[in-house]
């Protein structure tokens, strides 16, 4: 293999001989400079505010899960909707099931209060404070 | 193919559980009563029951078994484990209604996913096609993480769910990768269509060895079996009682009954490989052995337990590979031999199991954090009927005679002894030995004095009912013991597919 190829073997590995070179001699002889600013990520030039560790509300990904989960049985659908003619009614029955499992399940979703934005507790507080102003 | 209502019927207990899952849904979302949930899943689970008897009663020898699809066949050898299934979920619910009545947390959704994983596992004993394998699987291990995790306040419970997902996952993998390298040299996912094409080649190339053999080492993750076994005593002490007891008994069994059927319809005829399971074997009886000696916590003590007895278990599949027929299409005397060992050595497991787990979620609190062979000791004091029955369960695991272990035992020493694998039979005898060591110790603990005086009398209907389901397994366990002639007619009638 590598004596069959061996001029691209070459030329990778001068390549990569050449790279150590570069970076190598530069770290020995070049200067370093410190500070303080330079420690700041560059964000081309603006200055960061605040912190990257921003916390999301859990709800975030429990929408995103249920839109995705919702999102993928309704792909099963266009299976349905291509051959709607061919499978007849046997497929309309099939496909109804499967619609009312779907229905279920966003009835237990909402039951479940997993639609519901703010949380029990929340909404409480809120309408106290509301109380409270009048 | 069209779905008549033949295949139908024949699905008839994967269709109940499936509108019992539904059924449940709607109710948890209506009212959140936990009596009233654990009993609409218990309903479905028996009338799924019913449903498997009428399947099996109504058309003798003439319907059965029904091919539903290139998918899922529907035999008396997927029947017979789906109702060993159903019935230790059905068991497993009970127990799960007596540990999470006290817990303040959203119980009602226990049940929902204990459904959603024991369709898996029917799916999984009716499968005869690479697909159906992996989608029940999943169907059967996605619930059990939740399940594994389900008292989420208690760090443990949190950790043996995570554990369990990733290893599953690991599993998962090596499994697909096994599928996709038979699928790349033979171009076939059916088992039976890739039996025909193993047998009709001359030599095995090395891509079908590794092939078949990852697929071995993901449904050996499953298992638990050695050196796979890593997560098994996390996950069961960790997890709650019932879900190690659903565990123990319903995944491993699912998973075996596929192994078996999946090396019937495909049989390799590899040495190399059969070698391999036997090493697997051998190390499963030894290792699960041998660190059941140095650990205290009881549940910690029924995984390694479970694992030294899927070692036992997996003796069935080393026979395997002269195959169960002799040439003419009919069930050779060694073949007859692996199907009986397999379904009364699991009809047994799954007694024992159940009842052991059952006494551990009934007798300790769900909320205590720690819970060690300690904690049942003195059991005899409180709970006398319930410290019987599980020492009476320690013995069959043990496999003392007049009980079911002894049965599945001398089964498994029968097979060794008739395939003349003298290795294998030689580590039965050993772990065996091993094994009785700590098992008596476990039941010396049972009837100890205690000298806690703060032990709260236990009780409630759940209670009542989970004890009385530990006595019927009890008394199950010492019938099979005694008189295993029904039981084994039964094994005997339930043929796989293809024979």
């Amino acid at each position: 293999m590598i004596a069959q190829y061996w001029a691209v073997t070459v030329f990778v590995l001068a390549t990569l001989a050449l790279l150590a070179f570069m970076v190598g001699a530069a770290s020995v002889l070049g200067g370093r400079s410190w500070g303080h600013e330079k420690n700041i990520p560059f964000e081309s030039g603006i200055l960061g505010a605040g912190s990257a560790h921003v916390r999301f509300s859990a709800k975030f990904y429990l929408v995103a899960m249920l839109f995705v989960i919702f999102d993928i049985e309704a792909l099963y659908m266009f299976a349905w909707a291509v051959s709607v003619r061919e499978v007849g009614w046997t497929g309309l029955i099939g496909a109804a099931i499967f619609i009312f499992i779907l229905l279920a399940g966003l009835v237990f979703d909402a039951r479940m209060g997993a639609l519901d934005w703010v949380p029990k507790k929340s909404e409480h507080i809120a309408d106290q404070a509301r109380h409270e102003s009048f | 193919m069209n779905l008549t209502l033949t295949h139908l019927f024949a699905l008839l207990p994967l269709i109940i559980v499936g509108i019992t899952v539904v059924v449940v849904m709607l109710s948890v979302a209506c009212r959140r009563n936990h009596f009233l949930n654990a009993t609409l899943s218990g309903c479905g689970l028996i009338l799924a029951l019913l449903s498997v008897f009428w399947v099996q009663c109504s058309d003798h020898g003439s319907q059965l078994p029904t091919l539903v699809s290139p998918m899922v066949a529907v035999d008396s050898y997927s029947l017979f484990y789906i109702g060993l299934i159903l019935v230790a979920a059905l068991a497993c619910i009970v127990f799960a209604y007596a540990y999470f009545d006290r817990l303040k947390v959203h119980r009602e959704e226990f049940y929902l996913l204990l459904l959603c994983s024991t369709l898996g596992a029917m799916v999984l004993v009716s499968a005869v096609h690479m697909a159906s394998l992996f989608i029940g699987l999943e169907l059967m291990s996605v619930p059990l993480y939740g399940m594994a995790a389900y008292i989420f306040k208690r760090q443990q419970s949190l950790e043996a769910g995570i554990k369990y997902l990733v290893l599953s996952a690991v599993a998962s993998s090596f499994l697909l990768f096994g599928m996709a390298l038979l699928f790349a040299a033979y171009g076939e996912l059916g088992f039976a269509e890739l039996g025909l094409k193993l047998v009709s080649v001359d030599y095995l190339d090395t891509w079908t060895i590794i092939g078949v053999g990852m697929m071995v080492i993901g449904l050996a993750f499953k298992l638990s079996v050695a050196p796979f076994h890593m997560w098994t005593s996390d996950v069961y002490e960790g997890a709650p009682a019932p879900v190690s007891a659903f565990l123990a008994t319903v995944s491993k069994v699912a998973v075996f009954a596929v192994l078996v059927r999946f090396f019937i319809l495909a049989p390799t005829f590899s040495v190399k490989l059969h070698t391999v399971i036997a090493v697997l074997a051998v190390l499963s009886m030894l290792t699960g052995n041998l660190l059941a000696l140095r650990s205290h916590n009881i549940k910690r003590l029924l995984g390694y337990s479970s694992i030294a007895h899927l070692g036992y278990l997996l003796t069935a599949v080393v026979v395997l590979r002269s195959g169960v027929s002799d040439g003419a299409g009919e069930l050779s005397e060694s073949g007859q031999l692996v199907l009986e060992a397999t379904g009364v050595y699991l009809v047994g497991y799954v007694l024992t199991s159940l009842g052991t787990f059952g006494v551990v979620a009934l007798a300790t609190h769900a909320d205590s954090a720690n819970r060690d062979t300690s904690e049942l000791r003195g059991l005899a004091q409180r709970r006398p009927v319930l410290a019987v029955c599980m020492a009476f369960m320690l013995l069959s695991l043990a496999g003392i005679p007049l009980t079911a272990g002894f049965i599945g035992k001398f089964y498994v020493l029968a097979l060794t002894v008739n395939g003349e694998l003298w290795w294998l039979a030689a580590s039965v005898i050993v772990g065996s030995a091993i094994g009785l060591y700590y098992y008596l110790r476990t039941i010396v603990e049972l009837f100890l004095p205690t000298d806690d005086a703060t032990v709260t009398a236990a009780n409630g209907r759940g209670q009542a009912l989970g004890a009385l389901v530990v006595v019927i397994a009890a008394a199950l366990t010492l019938w099979i013991g005694i008189f295993p002639e029904p039981i084994i007619t039964m094994v005997n009638s339930a043929l796989p597919v293809g024979l």
